[in-house]
């Protein structure tokens, strides 16, 4: 064996000792231990020109070599690594300030289908089907079936739209048509809620819309009580305006129901102490509701000795209102972006 | 309308302890909306009555005076410009701290001493407009001040004492009264606040009145106009004005005293909600002698001047009272200009009736004109009460005209005079509706509060109806109600119902419209807008479409949107047009309805044959911005996105027939199933000019109702592919009009191993010629049983770029 061992192994330990970097390294353990060319293949090579008694002591001197040589690359690259890890917090550094890029921007949905979807999903939770009526709707489902008669008051009340050539089609006033077209349809016992768009002939303003949405709900069961109603809007009352939220019901006559009440909720801007939003009362009227009228069972064709029900109809457009902030009604249908694009 | 506290108390029996808002709350809570509560003498704090001691010029001023006035607990200097102020008067002073108004204008402002040209003065001689009491204290003159002498009331006393004006006034929201015909009256919601404090209401007793002689003829044309009618004349009346107790009265619930006559019969309506109508006597003269009164329904285009003075044309049928078939009013809304009592009138016929409700409602709407009496009409009097008024009337007008006396019987014409309801209820009714047993006891105390009478049998209660109720109490849900809200709804605990746990039906619109609008919102960033159901004809017009296919408002709010939508573009059309000026590109969608008239949609009635016209739920999406962008391809991405989450194949079919709007060469029908379900396309720059719109615009129209149907497609499990697939990317240039959908099937055609080819990438323009279009693929390879050599994949693109060749003359370089 020519070569000088002790000497090859203190230059390539220096060797390994002194690679600045990974690339460095890397270039050195080619160098030294590369399949081809490696110096310490060559060296490895050189064995078979020896005698046998001089080839085993020198083979068993040059594994443990080897095993040095490798050790050595592997100790100094993970202490390359360790030292690069070191400075990955300067190398590295992001603004944290700065915005992904490119930028996304996302769409917005309209507040009222926000707050509709919001309602659709706790009605659901509860086992409520959710119902769609038509919007030009007869005469009779309108009124008739409600138990308001040609004649009635309640017809002065709210100034219908009418359809040209159809002196009995309208453009429903409120969402109630379908308790009756639900009742038809499905009988008792029943839990449904229907959303949608409501037109009155009324002139527009900050509060006045003629296109407007509502929200009823309707269960018609065996059993069902006065108590019942208010513990249902108490939980729709929680779920809206949180756990402290109490409801007030108050007389109020829709035809369609018996008793008829009007609900409050605790004003959510004062929690009930009065302030601008609530004219100082300490209570939003947010919903009307009552006992079916027994004469819309019978139009729905149900027993009224046997079943009795519960309505309920919330103006959605006001709550979407309350909730926002909003204070002029008219920008829900404006199609303003800058409006639409707070949501 | 409005209710004045201390007129309640005459009928209900309140301890002093219970304040005017207290009881404003409890009507609100179970009776009626009470919008607000005034404290008529809060405005008079430190206003009192005083006593001119003495008064002497002011030695700086001509028509100013010194005064020394008895202010009852002492005495002070008050410097006075008014006209009439003289030595021994009683008028109204402001103390120092008192609030009034300057001269009647402005705001109100804090009195406080001061000195007047060199004299102090403590207080103010107030005029009747600084004081707010113009109402009883007509000004003759601009500089006159209050003269309280004839009143000789002591001075000290407070003003609103002294005047009755410490009186809080409720205004009660007139449509909250509307199916409450008994509350129209103060005796009416005495009663309600009576059972709300547990109280009984001071009965209302009249004597019957005593007959004269004379008779009053009366004759009814049709007793379905006009259930019943009273009439009494009185003789030998003197008009003046009414005692102050009823001025008073009047002036606290906002009306204006007329004259003795006239003010009584404003006072019994407010009394007791029953209109009442004063006649000069020799204007229903019968020629017979006595007095006799018609009442029949209006010919037609007949006229007649009113009270105040306008000549009206009548509708037909409107209700007239008439005498010798000469009109004299028009029932229960307004009297004749010439038919009213006048001062020099000296015998005065009072009439108490009962109108049918819809016809007053019917007539005063038509002539526009609502009164006192027509509100109270409209709602369905009780016709027991005619008596009862008729009579409090009488007694009235005797008491204040001392010659006074009655000349004739009293007419009473009609058919029904008292109404009548009764009502057999299970004892366990009341629970089972409310959900909470209340007492029997409760509940008949309760009922017989209202006047209801009660007769507890074994297991049920027979409840007669007040003839004062009998219209509105209807069915025995009215009786449960009437105890639910004087015992309280707040009493009521809330519960919820045990329901079973079966599952509701899902509605499938619903979970169609909330996956598409998320994929638009979400990840397409489009903004969802609600527009209204109403479109102009400019607008139809302006979209090229046609009017008369349109469903029409017969009333319209505004004359200009009369028409239903036919389509969700037109209003979104004018969404972009409002806002593209502040955005350089705009993504607008809508869910909505469209009607079509000529399509059947639900029934009318059950039953029925008669149906109504068809509502189709679209979603409709617009896109929209420069125009040298290519705003249809984000139409169809929009398309595929929603197309992917259905898991459907998005196909795209030139129309056959092009609507107006569609641009000629980039408009498509998609179809599922061969089934049309929607399209995709530009506007037409016609139509774009129409709506004056400086940009391009995209869109996506889908049915929602159809695409219902595909909603549920299920997605399966493909094996995963157990051998690597290649891929190879081929890009060249060919005609334009060479499809995609050709090109691709080409490619598939000549080798199984091909399994996928997608267009990557499309360039037109620079450096091609205008008939061709730069295209690259990418085409995945897969053998199913082992990995693909590269010669095998080499040999299928050559095969691909041969048949290229010779089919469509595509070089490959």
């Amino acid at each position: 064996m020519p070569l000088d061992v002790e000497k090859f192994e203190s230059e390539a330990l220096v060797a390994i000792a002194e690679a600045k970097d990974r690339a460095a390294l890397e270039e050195v353990e080619n160098r030294l231990l590369g399949r081809k060319q490696g110096e310490f293949t060559l060296l490895m090579r050189g064995l078979s020109e020896l005698a046998a008694p001089e080839k085993k002591s020198a083979g068993a001197r040059l594994n443990e070599l080897k095993g040095k040589l490798v050790e050595a690359v592997n100790q100094k690259r993970a202490a390359l690594e360790s030292a690069a890890w070191e400075q990955i917090s300067e190398t590295e550094k992001v603004d944290l300030t700065a915005p992904a890029l490119p930028p996304r921007k996302s769409g917005h949905f309209h507040p009222s289908t926000l707050v509709q979807r919001d309602l659709e999903n706790l009605f659901t939770s509860m086992g409520f089907a959710v119902l769609d009526g038509p919007e030009v709707e007869s005469d009779y489902y309108n009124f008739s079936a409600l138990n308001i008669p040609e004649t009635h008051p309640a017809r002065e009340l709210q100034d219908t739209f009418y359809i040209k050539g159809h002196n009995n089609w309208v453009m429903r006033t409120h969402t109630s048509p379908m308790q009756v077209r639900a009742m038809q349809k499905y009988g008792a016992p029943l839990r449904v809620v229907v959303p949608g768009k409501c037109y009155r002939n009324e002139a527009t303003d900050v509060r006045h819309e003629h296109t407007f949405y509502q929200f009823e709900g309707l269960v018609v069961d065996e059993g069902i009580n006065f108590s019942h109603l208010k513990g249902v809007l108490e939980i729709v009352a929680k779920h809206l305006y949180g756990e402290k939220t109490e409801v007030r019901l108050r007389p109020k006559y829709y035809p369609f129901v018996e008793p008829g009440v009007n609900g409050e909720v605790t004003c959510f801007t004062c929690a009930g102490k009065g302030c601008r939003l609530c004219k100082n009362s300490g209570w939003l009227e947010v919903f009307g509701a009552g006992m079916v009228h027994p004469n819309v069972l019978i139009e729905g064709n149900i027993d009224p000795q046997k079943y009795t029900g519960f309505a309920f109809g919330f103006g959605l457009t006001r709550l979407v209102m309350l909730k926002y902030g909003i204070d002029d009604v008219r920008l829900l249908e404006s199609g303003n972006m800058k409006f639409l694009e707070q949501f | 309308m409005k209710v004045s506290f201390n007129w309640l108390k005459d009928y209900v029996k309140l301890p002093d302890s219970i304040s005017p808002e207290a009881v404003a709350e409890q009507l609100k809570l179970s009776t009626v909306e009470v919008e607000s509560v005034e404290n008529l003498g809060v405005q008079l704090e430190n206003v009192v009555v005083g006593k001119i001691l003495n008064c002497g010029p002011h030695p700086d001023a001509d028509k100013l005076k010194v005064c020394e006035v008895d202010l009852g607990t002492e005495k002070t200097s008050i410097v006075c410009g008014g006209s009439n102020v003289a030595e021994g008067m009683l008028v109204a002073v402001a103390k120092i701290g008192a609030k009034v108004k300057w001269h009647g204008e402005g705001e109100l402002v804090t009195l406080e001493k001061a000195t007047i040209r060199g004299v102090e003065s403590s207080g103010m001689i107030c005029g009747a407009d600084e004081i707010g009491l113009v109402w009883f204290f007509p000004k003759k003159d601009e500089k006159e001040i209050v003269d309280l002498t004839k009143l000789k009331f002591k001075p000290g006393t407070p003003l609103s004492e002294a005047l009755k004006l410490n009186d809080a006034i409720f205004e009660i929201d007139n449509k909250s009264l509307s199916n409450r015909p008994d509350l129209w009256g103060h005796y009416g919601i005495a009663r309600e606040v009576a059972a709300l404090n547990s109280r009984a209401v001071v009965p209302y007793t009249v004597a019957a009145i005593k007959p004269g002689k004379g008779v009053i003829k009366v004759e009814i044309e049709n007793a379905e106009n006009c259930s019943r009618y009273m009439a009494v004349a009185v003789e030998g009346v003197t008009v003046g004005p009414s005692p102050v107790w009823l001025q008073q009265k009047l002036v606290a619930v906002g009306q204006r005293p007329i004259n003795s006559v006239v003010d009584i019969t404003n006072f019994v309506m407010l009394d007791l909600g029953q209109p009442l109508h004063a006649f000069d006597g020799k204007i229903l003269q019968a020629e017979s002698g006595g007095y006799a009164v018609g009442v029949r329904g209006a010919k037609p285009g007949e006229k007649f001047i009113t009270l105040d003075e306008k000549e009206r044309v009548l509708p037909e049928g409107a209700l007239l009272i008439t005498s010798s078939d000469k009109p004299v009013a028009i029932a229960g809304i307004m009297g004749g200009l010439d038919s009213g009592v006048q001062i020099s009138t000296a015998t005065v016929v009072f009439e108490a009736a009962n109108f049918n409700a819809a016809l007053i409602r019917k007539t005063s709407t038509a002539l526009g004109l609502r009164t006192d009496a027509s509100a109270r009409f409209e709602k369905n009097l009780d016709p027991s009460l005619c008596e009862m008024a008729l009579a409090k009337a009488v007694k009235l007008l005797l008491e204040i005209s001392p010659g006074a006396k009655v000349a004739t019987k009293i007419a009473d014409a009609g058919t029904v005079k008292e109404l009548k309801g009764s009502f057999e209820v299970k004892a366990d009714f009341f629970t089972r509706k409310i959900g909470v047993k209340i007492p029997k006891k409760t509940i008949i105390e309760i009922l017989e509060l209202l006047g209801f009478t009660v007769k507890s049998k074994e297991v049920s209660f027979q409840i007669g109806v007040p003839s004062w109720r009998a219209r509105d109490i209807d069915c025995p849900e009215a009786i449960v109600e009437e105890v639910l809200r004087i015992y309280g709804y707040q009493n009521i605990p809330g519960s919820l119902p045990a329901f079973s746990i079966t599952p509701p039906e899902e509605n499938k619109l619903r979970t169609i419209e909330r996956r598409f609008s998320d994929i638009l919102v979400e990840e397409l960033s489009c903004t969802e807008v609600y527009n209204y159901s109403f479109v102009s004809a400019e607008n139809i017009k302006n979209l090229g479409d046609d009017a008369s296919k349109y469903l029409e408002l017969d009333n319209p709010l505004s004359k200009e949107r009369p028409f239903l939508r036919r389509h969700l573009l037109n209003n979104l059309l004018e969404n972009v047009k409002r806002n593209i000026d502040n955005y350089s590109e705009l993504r607008l969608f809508e869910i909505g309805r469209k009607f079509l008239p000529e399509l059947s949609g639900q029934r009318a009635r059950q039953n029925s044959d008669e149906l109504l016209p068809r509502e189709v739920n679209w979603l409709t999406a617009v896109f929209a911005g420069k125009k040298n962008r290519n705003f249809f391809a984000e139409a169809r991405g929009a398309a595929e996105a929603i197309f992917r989450e259905l898991n459907l194949e998005l196909k795209l079919e030139v129309p056959k027939k092009l609507a107006p709007w569609l641009h000629p060469a980039r408009s498509g029908n998609i179809t599922v199933a061969g089934k049309y379900v929607g399209s995709i396309f530009e506007l037409h720059p016609k139509t774009l000019k129409n709506f004056n719109l400086d940009c391009s615009v995209a869109a996506l129209a889908l049915n929602l109702d159809e695409l219902i149907a595909f909603c549920g497609h299920e997605e399966k499990y493909e094996p995963i592919p157990e051998f690597p697939a290649v891929e190879r990317d081929l890009a060249f240039v060919i005609e334009k009009q060479v499809l995609n959908t050709d090109i691709i099937r080409e490619m598939l055609g000549q080798s199984d191993l091909l399994r996928k080819v997608e267009l990557f990438d499309v360039y037109e323009g620079v450096n091609l010629l205008a008939s061709k279009k730069s295209v690259a693929y990418r085409l995945t390879f897969v053998h199913p049983e082992r990995t693909l050599t590269t010669s095998e994949v080499n040999e299928v693109v050559e095969k691909i770029k041969n048949s290229f060749e010779s089919k469509w003359g595509v070089e490959f370089r």
